[in-house]
């Protein structure tokens, strides 16, 4: 099988969820000699970016979307093996995000944190209704490059004021990124409380990321 | 060039060309169009929002004639609810408020909800709203509907028996996540029936669903078996309102009637709703903020619009903050509700906002 022909199945296997599949293909494309590298970068991720247009326009669905991320983690494991071992591992940045504190909805936030992990980001997902000292605390222990925090509520939203101001104070904001969202919050939100930007929805937050740590 | 007032998504006050707004109408319904797989709106509509784009009147109204049912969900929270409760904080009891809604704004359908707003918790406290009912039918007039949200939220943890999808899914525990929204579904269904049952006792005249769907498929499932369950049990008027333009995919294998539940649009929505024998339908297309008020408002029409021509019961579209085309704003300003409710009646044709 041509080079081009493996990176089209592996995307497609991606789209279609099949580890099983992308499995043997991974292991049949390390057999013949092939930059492994190369295959995730065009091959895996295309598949990804194409699963994110899919839910983006509720084509597919959550379930979905997590089977796919367990089908690539499979064929990157492969993949590695025959990687040398600086390219092992990594991830482009450290995540730590969560629901901020009184608020309980967490859906939104859910899907951003399961996108940012598909998209090879290290995502530490706090939960739901988030203390600002455990997003502070968190943040310092893992050395995260991004604080993103949510709120769906208009009376849980200056909780994100406060995590800004948290941040500054342990003397972290400077070295870090922090980006919100929620149906709450706004652009111009975002803007007025110093956040490094807000994200409308998951697949503007994985753009927004992206360009940042690509 | 003459600039004209408008809004962004997010409320913030702009101008715009005439033709940067008819740019900014195109986008909008082809978005709808594609994401839909409906038709676009045509070019007199389009034009027709444009002139309602251009009218140099702060507030806009419909003709003589063309006016629509107008009707509340949320109960009487929009008085007395705080601000962060999208009300205004001022001391009634929630009779006053329906009196209030009933005698100063001339609302045409008023409705009672629980200040937790989700069918659950009112489970409990069931008397105290038989009661409250039967005291608000006795001095009112107007149809009374009781209103709440299916909210499966609150029958997964931390709140609910059941494990939460949002942790399950993203531990790669699908089946356990599966099992969790179906297990929430019966329950979920059981509750709402139980509540309508109770209150249809005392004489209310309707439930409202309200942003039905919030908490993805399982959600809008539970909803329509309790609406089959209520219309063949009781009398009560049944509204089906929804929470956004389609049905988010939590489970994704869900169904009801032979049509997978995940992904439909408004147009699909209604029909499902109308199977399960609701009486009136709400759709609901969330604005985004980013985006300027033409886009969002020729996306919510395109959206509305056809699901109005599919169905065979009242439309009454969703209007408020963030739903409808109008901006994501605490206390929405009049010029870009009064044009967003134009819009909907006179080229969507809703029967009631």
């Amino acid at each position: 099988m041509e080079k081009a022909e493996y990176m089209e199945k592996a995307a497609q296997h991606i789209v279609d969820a099949d580890e099983e599949a992308v499995e043997k293909l991974a292991r049949e494309y390390l057999i013949e000699g092939f930059d492994p590298i190369e295959m995730i970068e065009k091959g895996l991720s295309e598949g990804i970016r194409k699963l994110g247009v899919l839910f983006d326009r509720g084509e597919i669905f959550l379930p979905h979307l997590i089977i796919a991320s367990e089908a690539m983690t499979t064929a990157v494991k492969i993949l590695e093996q025959a990687m040398p071992a600086d390219q092992v591992g990594k991830k482009l940045a450290k995540v730590v995000i969560g629901t901020i504190e009184g608020d309980v909805h967490d859906i939104g936030k859910g899907i951003v944190a399961t996108m940012l992990r598909v998209y090879g980001f290290e995502v530490f997902d706090l939960g739901r209704d988030v203390p600002i000292a455990t997003f502070v605390e968190k943040a310092k222990e893992i050395g995260a490059d991004v604080v993103g925090s949510s709120a769906l509520m208009t009376t849980t939203m200056v909780g994100q004021k406060a995590l800004e101001k948290a941040l500054k104070d342990a003397g972290l904001r400077d070295n870090l990124i922090t980006m919100l969202g929620g149906a709450a919050t706004t652009e111009h939100w975002a803007a007025k409380i110093g956040a490094n930007f807000w994200a409308e929805s998951a697949g503007d937050t994985v753009m927004k990321l992206k360009e940042i740590f690509s | 060039m003459k600039k004209h007032l408008t809004r962004r998504g997010d409320g913030a006050l702009i101008e715009m060309t005439s033709e940067e707004i008819m740019i900014a109408l195109e986008a909008g319904t082809e978005d709808a169009a594609d994401r839909g797989k409906i038709a676009p709106l045509s070019k007199d509509d389009l034009e027709c929002l444009l002139d309602i784009f251009m009218d140099t009147n702060r507030v806009v109204s419909v003709a003589h004639g063309e006016e629509v049912v107008v009707t509340h969900d949320i109960g009487t929270l929009r008085l007395m609810g705080d601000q962060g409760n999208s009300g205004v904080g001022i001391p009634l009891s929630r009779l006053q408020g329906i009196q209030v809604h009933e005698r100063a704004f001339c609302s045409d359908t008023m409705e009672l909800g629980h200040i937790d707003y989700s069918f659950k918790p009112v489970k409990p406290v069931i008397a105290m709203e038989q009661q409250e009912m039967e005291s608000a039918l006795l001095s009112t007039i107007i149809p009374l509907f009781y209103g709440a949200m299916p909210n499966l939220g609150t029958y997964y943890s931390p709140d609910g028996p059941f494990g939460n999808p949002s942790d399950l899914l993203p531990a790669g525990k699908v089946k356990e996540a599966y099992e969790a929204q179906e297990s929430a579904v019966e329950h979920a269904t059981r509750d709402m029936v139980y509540v309508g049952q109770k209150l249809a006792q005392v004489g209310c005249d309707g439930i409202n669903f309200d942003t039905t769907g919030a908490a993805g498929d399982a959600d809008f499932k539970a909803t329509l078996h309790a609406v089959e369950k209520l219309k063949k049990t009781t009398d009560l008027t049944v509204q089906v309102g929804m929470a956004g333009e389609f049905v988010l995919g939590m489970h994704g294998g869900l169904e009801y009637g032979g049509r997978r539940l995940a992904g439909l649009y408004c147009h699909d929505q209604v029909k499902l709703a109308e199977k399960a024998g609701a009486d009136i339908f709400g759709p609901a297309v969330n604005t985004k903020p980013s985006k300027d008020m033409p886009w969002n408002l020729a996306r919510a029409v395109t959206f509305v619009k056809a699901c109005v021509e599919v169905s065979n019961i009242p439309v009454h579209v969703n209007m408020g903050m963030g739903v409808g085309g109008i901006p994501v704003f605490e206390t929405p300003p009049i010029d870009a509700v009064s044009r967003a409710s134009k819009a909907m009646v006179q080229i969507a044709k809703v029967d009631g906002l």
